[in-house]
């Protein structure tokens, strides 16, 4: 129980089943060697390849003789670790301390007329202030009006573009025969078949898979993108990864249901933020990761400037691999809404001639228009 | 088989070879009755290892391919409504009245995998392969629960079929999908790595017996390298096996680059791959 209670806190998600599994486990087969035993535990207690290392690294931590090792993950304050999911005092910390915020973003008239004074409230803004707000660049708004920003393109996603699957459901104006609803139909006439009860094939959100630009020349987009990223998660479901020089899979992290926990996760997951970028090596290797066939028929929204460290040659190549797997090939670039754009630098270059559409993406009106573009 | 050492020697003795992991994972989900959840990439062996695993037990396979849109009419049990139809048709023509416990007995079910699996009568339980249970969608997911966890399946109309011995189930997924966590729980786990080269090049031996063995150290050693380049499809065990058999059908007994040129199409799977393997094959003479 006390090795459970260990590896718990390190993160592993090993409940009662696992622990009764370890002690049957242990009763069929009692550990003969310490090899033994890490096998016989594995097996019993960890339920997926991404909790293998922090197995390892609690298993070698309290069998070994070495010190034990410090057992939280980097990103969690060792003795925080079990408050991490209790976010009452982790949004109110941030509300007010909205009013002090140790920069210098003088928060402008919009943010006035937020009811800082009590967090619990729900801030009530006319359409029309969120409207002028949506046409503002991202560099020039606040935490706060990107969060309300976010939710209101959150609103908006209503009609996803949808992929027909291969499961069937009772629809009137189907055309293929329920056979199994038919007959249990019958029952009422006297098994004679009078109703004929048809289904349809069922549809489906079409898969979407966000790869966003999170380097040094994005800096100003990032926090936006990353509440667009929520949006889609959350709406249709989507794959995110965020990537600068490496590639990060934020879905779990954006994943959550308050904002704030969300971004303040998907925050820490990203290590390389502001750095290089390497456009062509992420693409081929999220094409080469096993998440490499979620993009078979998805949506796939590329969200970068186009400013790639990697040989065009490279991008020509992932570009061509990917245009083979995905549905549709959407290029979000900031730069590309202003006056007198034009696709020239070497990577959006390369990359242009496979992709579906190039849209402008510097605020939210141009995010809220791309969303209608791929609706459409 | 009692004890892990045991397991590797029965699958070893139908030419499945093992490791201490696999070993006892497939002992622990032997001896709890538990179903066993095999991950890896391709072509490492997950399928053929609940081939060997009832081929050693010498009792039935069952196997179940999932697809998306896989439903109970499938995978675990269908009316025969065409039988049914008729029987209402005779009872017409007899004149006689029916009734819908007449309708719905056990002589109009049709067994699909999974109920064949629960009503199995041998002495010793079937092996049950669930396969690549990631490209069957959510709502399949949730239909295996009651069968993963009870060994029982619930048809409304008739009641529930608890398995007398349950089936010994393994299930294998390629991560295309992040199964769900209620799934993860009711089964043991297992991730099965890429093999080291020597242990590679004796399951190649046990798989092709007519290939010589200069020829078996230098393919893995050399796939061990090609593993290591910037593939598309990177080689995995099966290619290897198929590679050795098709430069054995040649009757090559020592590897040089024109033989890996010839036979390129059996380890390199896309045109850029081609390419990147024939560049180490002519550069590295082996």
């Amino acid at each position: 129980m006390a090795f459970v209670g260990r590896l718990r806190r390190a993160g592993l998600a090993a409940g009662v089943t696992e622990t009764g599994d370890l002690v049957h486990a242990l009763e069929v087969s009692p550990p003969v060697s310490v090899e033994a035993l890490y096998w016989t535990a594995r097996v019993a207690l960890v339920r997926r390849q991404a909790d293998l290392e922090a197995f390892d690294r609690v298993f070698r931590a309290v069998f070994d003789e070495a010190p034990p090792l410090p057992l939280t993950r980097g990103a969690v304050p060792p003795s925080k670790r079990d408050d991490a999911h209790l976010a009452v005092p982790h949004g109110v910390d941030e509300t007010t301390a909205g009013g002090g915020l140790p920069w210098a973003t003088l928060p402008p008239a919009v943010a006035a007329a937020e009811p800082t004074d009590s967090p619990l409230q729900t801030p009530e803004r006319r359409p029309s202030a969120l409207a002028a707000l949506a046409e503002l660049p991202f560099e020039e708004l606040d935490p706060l009006s990107l969060a309300a920003l976010g939710d209101a393109l959150r609103a908006s996603l209503t009609d996803w573009p949808t992929r027909r699957t291969r499961r069937h459901a009772v629809d009137a104006a189907g055309r293929r025969i329920a056979l199994r609803p038919t007959i249990a139909r019958a029952r009422r006439t006297a098994w004679e078949p009078v109703t004929v009860v048809r289904q349809r094939p069922v549809r489906r959100p079409r898969r979407a898979v966000l790869i966003c630009d999170v380097s040094e020349s994005m800096r100003a987009q990032a926090a936006a993108y990353l509440h667009m990223m929520r949006a889609f998660t959350l709406v249709a479901d989507a794959e995110v990864f965020a990537f600068a020089t490496t590639l990060t899979r934020l879905t779990p992290a954006l994943r959550r249901t308050s904002a704030d926990e969300a971004m303040a996760h998907a925050t820490d997951a990203v290590g390389d933020r502001f750095g290089g970028t390497r456009i062509a090596t992420n693409l081929t290797a999220l094409l080469d990761s096993h998440h490499g066939n979620t993009l078979r028929g998805a949506l796939v929204i590329v969200a970068s400037d186009g400013w790639d460290s990697d040989p065009p040659a490279r991008m020509t190549a992932a570009m061509a691999r990917l245009r083979r797997r995905a549905h549709q090939i959407v290029w979000l670039n900031p730069r590309a809404g202003a006056p007198g754009f034009a696709p020239k630098v070497a990577g959006m270059a390369a990359a242009l001639p496979f992709c579906d559409h190039l849209l402008p993406a510097a605020t939210f009106a141009d995010l809220a228009a791309a969303v209608r573009v791929l609706t459409r | 088989m009692n004890s892990p050492d045991d397991v590797r020697q029965q699958l070893d003795a139908v030419d499945y070879l093992v490791d201490d992991g696999l070993a006892m994972a497939v002992f622990l989900a032997l001896r709890l009755g538990k179903p066993l959840l095999l991950e890896g990439e391709p072509g490492v062996g997950k399928t053929a290892a609940a081939k060997a695993l009832a081929a050693a037990l010498n009792t039935d396979f069952i196997r179940l391919q999932c697809y998306e849109g896989l439903t109970a009419g499938e995978a675990l049990y269908e009316w025969n409504y065409q039988r049914q139809l008729l029987a209402i048709r005779l009872a017409e023509a007899r004149q006689e009245k029916i009734g819908d416990a007449d309708l719905f007995t056990a002589e109009f079910l049709q067994e699909r995998p999974i109920l064949r699996a629960v009503r199995y009568e041998g002495r010793t339980p079937p092996v049950l392969l669930i396969d690549e249970i990631d490209r069957a969608d959510d709502e399949f997911e949730a239909l295996l629960f009651e069968f993963l966890g009870e060994a029982a399946i619930t048809v409304p109309e008739l009641g529930t079929f608890t398995a007398v011995r349950p089936p010994i189930v393994v299930l294998t997924s390629n991560r295309s999908r992040e199964l769900h966590d209620a799934l993860r729980r009711r089964c043991l786990y297992h991730w099965i790595e890429f093999p080291p080269p020597s242990f590679a090049a004796e399951i190649v031996r046990r798989t092709v017996p007519g290939a010589a063995a200069p020829l078996i150290r230098s393919a893995t050693e050399f796939i061990g390298r090609a593993r290591r380049l910037e593939l598309d499809k990177a080689p995995g065990l099966a290619e290897t096996i198929d590679w050795v058999s098709a430069l054995t059908a040649l009757g090559v007994t020592d590897l040089v680059a024109a033989d890996v040129v010839s036979t390129i199409g059996t380890i390199a799977k896309t045109p850029d791959d081609r390419l990147a393997v024939a560049r180490l094959a002519t550069e590295e003479p082996s």
